[in-house]
């Protein structure tokens, strides 16, 4: 050893004076102007700047595009956007690589095998759009223009979606939210009349349940946390059945047992109400049904909560008297999905009701109105058809839909039933159903009821796979959209549009150009008749400046009334107040106060399988993106040491998990952020589409896994009523 | 008064969203696979209830340290440290790619390009600089956990931080002390995961005998530049020989 070291050192040094000295002969080391050499500062780089919004996911971040050659070399926050506080997280960052991904659709692809084969033919557009307008007008010709449905994502031009399948004459539209939020939004909907904004800012208390703030990003609310638990002195508390970094992140954790949320709500309504901790005359003059209330929450004490939630009661008892303590700057959190339940309306009205009683509407630190925006709508008249059907397919079979977003878990049913009539087209565009809605299997038996299916996407998601025609669209850089109103709390009410910053690539076109050549051929073409100038110029008709205030800064800012939105108006509800005990539920025989369901326990060796984000993943668009790869590449099913130990699990072992409707195979990550009793993985994975090389084959499919209930009120998705057994894959 | 670029970080403001990490990649051409800046995560106590409120995630990147012990190892001058504005810098022109500077770094924040083949980390994002605007990470940091600037300036956002928050500023703790320009706002996270500076024992012995044998490099360097100026000025018979 000393002597191969001593070789070594020899050798080193040698090595290293040898090219010191062959440093010196290229450069001016010895003469000493080195240094200045060295400092001085780079060429600033070449590229031109362009705004843009962000479209990774649905928050539309404002963004810088730096552009060389006609290419995107990086994505810069645009620091005068206070929606998302200056900044673009990891996904935002890697729009990049969704712009330049080497699986984007290139052309118009029509099936050439069997439904879900992969064999496709590249066809010309013009063929492409004539066939599409055939196959939709066959369609209305033989099941009537409710006989096709059309879908949506959440994306800037979506609203054409909805205008082409109303002057086309289909009712049935829907989209991502009854797989999202639907139902959370009933619930606050139907406690103040309109779903709020979270002034999370300047809240000094701040319960979050079912909701990840620091991993689902949302803007605001995300940045906003950190700043008021950093800076504000807020504390915030966070009950999720897993150690998420919002729970590491938090000043109090509760690993809650799924499903009990409403009995821990309840149980801070009744201490609040026993306690008389709320304002009384708030309560006196702005709410309705505070008797029915206090009578109803008697039962639910902070024991009776203890027991099905594992919070201690003392614990309960004690936030509801800090909340009350801290109101009305204080809030639950009224969170964004609550695709979780069956009751999951009545579970966020549970939320909502609290809210209600710390009286903190339209206050700062409490949850805030819809801000002003001043963006107008562009009004169309569409054609009336005779032979139509009377409703959409899902009409009535839940009480509380949302009239143009529907219940998509309800919609497949009724598809799949051909009740009470047949759809046999579907026209879907940058969403993916086949990756995002329970029970795959059911998505593609809907597939195969399908005459023609057309999807427009940029790249092979599931469901163009499964497609019979897919066409290219442009990716959110490529392309000019509409006028945005979007609301960002107490950070701002602002407007952003998006322009090109690059060529499209290949033979890619805007999903506005798509409707209006469909249209045109079907003799719709007068309801796209108009530019998207003209459009923006309509949509800002009451704004006119705004315009040219995006096109200098990127964002238009209404400063529109923040607080006080509420004085001397009266409540969109039946009462005019804010509805702690709904009358229209009364009257609809459903429950007007929640009441609390245990949840079923996991029988013995199976577990309650619950999904949820980081910040690395949209839902299932992102598990191909190549950057994101990098940070995570794939997914893993979490797994609690003790259930592991039982089971034989080690980490990393790969494990086979069944639920009543599939079987997917993962590693698995034992891991101590979970509960015994609940497992957990992430979205996106294991995509049937071998044109998704990063995703498919890779890790599990969530989807394929979760049963199809359903919210009773809204139809929502009920995505963590599903218990999966696992085991041991043996090599 | 010279300059002392650094980072003023707040470790507990850090969510762990990979925003620092994702832009520097795009930003800088890391290859895939290779990161110039990290989020280290603490040992998590998963403990139900109130939390300890220690600092979860930290991140981190070349610290352009006060000492850097991988100046000392790199035997080209490749690496050095900018005495104007405190940074250290990787000339890619000298760089051999040789690899003495990766283990010689008690952070690990060094790595060899894939690509270029030679030594890479953070350099603080110069052209972006020259534009402008702050290092890739600070600017796309929705916390705003990382903060970039001059340090001996009390005007900058770094140098306001560090100046009201002296006494409380941390810095990591590595077995090998290298005085990091990477200061913590408090806790700084997970303790102890800064590594020993493995520096080639001929380096070290050649920093402390630096004069001498800087003498005598310059001496061979001087003749080898002698026998170039020899070589230019004479007849084209050499130059074949050289380029065989």
């Amino acid at each position: 050893m000393p002597d191969s070291k001593q070789t070594m050192s020899r050798r080193d040094f040698f090595r290293a004076s040898g090219l010191v000295a062959a440093g010196a002969v290229g450069g001016p080391a010895l003469l000493g102007g080195l240094t200045k050499a060295r400092a001085a500062s780079p060429a600033k780089p070449a590229w031109v700047s362009r705004f843009s919004a962000c479209d990774i996911c649905f928050n539309k971040c404002g963004l810088i595009a730096r552009v060389e050659d006609g290419v995107i070399t990086k994505l810069d926050p645009n620091p005068k956007f206070l929606k998302s506080r200056g900044m673009l997280c990891a996904r935002g960052n890697a729009g990049l690589a969704q712009v330049y991904d080497p699986d984007r659709l290139k052309h118009p692809l029509l099936r050439k095998g069997a439904r879900g084969e992969g064999k496709w033919q590249r066809i010309p557009w013009d063929e492409a759009l004539d066939m599409a307008a055939q196959k939709m007008a066959e369609v209305r010709e033989k099941y009537t223009p409710c006989g096709h449905l059309f879908t949506a994502g959440s994306d800037l031009q979506s609203q054409f979606v909805g205008r082409f399948a109303e002057v086309y004459g289909s009712f049935n539209m829907t989209s991502h939210e009854s797989l999202c939020l639907v139902s959370g939004s009933r619930a606050f909907l139907d406690t103040f009349g309109e779903v709020p904004f979270a002034d999370v800012l300047n809240s000094k208390y701040i319960m979050m349940v079912g909701a990840n703030r620091f991993e689902a990003l949302v803007t605001p609310d995300s940045i906003d946390l950190m700043t008021a638990i950093r800076e504000n002195g807020c504390k915030l508390v966070t009950l999720d059945p897993r150690y998420t970094k919002t729970a590491a992140l938090s000043h109090e954790w509760y690993p809650v047992r799924p499903g009990t949320d409403m009995a821990f709500m309840l149980a801070l309504a009744h201490v609040i109400i026993n306690e008389k901790l709320y304002d009384p005359q708030w309560v006196a003059e702005k709410t309705f049904g505070i008797e029915q209330l206090t009578a109803h929450v008697q039962r639910y004490t902070p024991g009776f909560a203890s027991e099905q939630c594992g919070i201690p009661a003392e614990d309960i008892a004690r936030m509801a008297r800090e909340l009350a303590e801290a109101a009305p700057a204080s809030m639950i959190y009224p969170g964004r999905r609550t695709s979780d339940y069956e009751d999951s309306t009545q579970i966020r009205r549970s939320f909502a009701i609290v809210n209600g009683l710390l009286g903190n509407w339209d206050k700062p630190g409490g949850l805030l109105a819809a801000r002003q925006v001043g963006l107008k709508g562009v009004p169309y008249d569409a054609p009336w058809y005779d032979e139509n059907q009377e409703d959409r397919i899902d009409a009535g079979k839940v009480p509380m839909m949302f009239e143009h977003e529907g219940s998509f878990v309800v919609t497949r049913d009724s598809v799949l039933a051909d009740d009470p009539y047949p759809i046999r087209g579907w026209f879907i565009y940058k969403t993916n159903p086949m990756g995002t809605a329970p029970n795959r299997k059911k998505t593609i038996e809907m597939m195969n009821k399908m005459d023609f299916v057309t999807v427009v996407d940029i790249a092979m998601s599931d469901t163009a796979w499964m497609a019979d025609l897919v066409l290219p669209s442009q990716s959110y850089l490529e392309r000019e959209d509409p006028c945005s109103g979007l609301q960002g709390s107490v950070a701002c009410a602002c407007v952003v549009k998006r322009d090109p910053v690059v060529e499209p690539l290949f033979e890619s076109r805007p999903l506005f150009g798509i409707m209006k050549d469909i249209a045109n051929r079907m003799e719709l073409g007068e309801h796209f008749d108009f530019t998207m100038d003209e459009y923006r110029r309509q949509q800002t008709r009451e704004i006119p400046e705004a315009l040219g205030v995006m096109d200098r800064d990127g964002v238009y800012y209404n400063p529109s009334k923040v607080y006080g939105i509420y004085d001397g108006r009266i409540y969109k509800t039946l009462s005019k107040k804010v509805e702690l005990y709904n009358q229209r539920y009364e009257q609809m025989g459903l429950d007007p106060l929640p009441n609390y369901t245990p949840p079923a326990s996991p029988p013995e060796n199976r577990f309650r399988m619950v999904i949820g984000r980081n910040a690395m993943i949209t839902q299932s668009s992102t598990a191909n993106n190549a950057l994101l790869h990098q940070f995570l590449p794939t997914n893993t099913l979490w797994l609690n040491p003790e259930a592991a130990g039982r089971l034989g699990v080690n980490d990393g072992d790969l494990v086979e998990v069944t639920s009543p409707v599939g079987r997917q195979e993962l590693k698995a990550e034992v891991t101590d952020r979970i509960r015994p009793d609940t497992v957990f993985m992430l979205s996106g994975f294991n995509t049937l589409s071998t044109m998704q090389q990063l995703s498919h084959n890779n890790g599990a499919s969530i989807n394929e896994l979760l049963d199809d209930d359903y919210d009773a009120i809204t139809g929502n998705a009920s995505m963590h009523t599903t218990f999966v057994s696992v085991t041991r894959k043996v090599a | 008064m010279v300059q002392q670029l650094a980072m003023v970080i707040d470790a507990a403001k850090c969510i762990d969203c990979k925003g620092c990490v994702a832009a520097c990649k795009v930003a800088n051409n890391v290859p895939e696979g290779q990161f110039r800046n990290w989020i280290k995560h603490a040992e998590f106590q998963v403990v139900p209830g109130i939390s300890d409120n220690k600092a979860r995630f930290q991140p981190g990147a070349c610290m352009h340290c006060e000492k850097p012990t991988c100046v000392d190892a790199c035997p080209t001058g490749a690496t050095y440290k900018d005495m104007d504005t405190g940074e250290v810098v990787i000339d890619e022109s000298l760089c051999i790619g040789c690899g003495n500077c990766i283990p010689a770094c008690p952070y690990d924040a060094r790595y060899r390009n894939e690509v270029t083949r030679k030594a890479d980390k953070c350099n603080y994002c110069p052209e972006r600089r020259a534009a402008g605007l702050s290092p890739a990470c600070v600017d796309t940091c929705p916390t705003k956990a990382r903060v970039f600037g001059d340090i001996n300036d009390p005007t900058s956002a770094a140098g306001a931080l560090y100046v009201k928050n002296r006494e409380r500023l941390t810095r990591v703790s590595a077995q090998t002390d290298t005085l990091p320009n990477m200061y913590y706002l408090g806790d700084p996270g997970p303790g102890h995961w800064g590594g020993k500076a493995v520096v080639p024992a001929s380096m070290v012995a050649m920093k402390e005998s630096a004069p001498f044998i800087k003498g005598i490099v310059a001496l061979s360097g001087l003749g080898v530049l002698a026998m170039l100026g020899r070589q230019l000025f004479a007849g084209s018979e050499h130059k074949e020989d050289t380029d065989a």
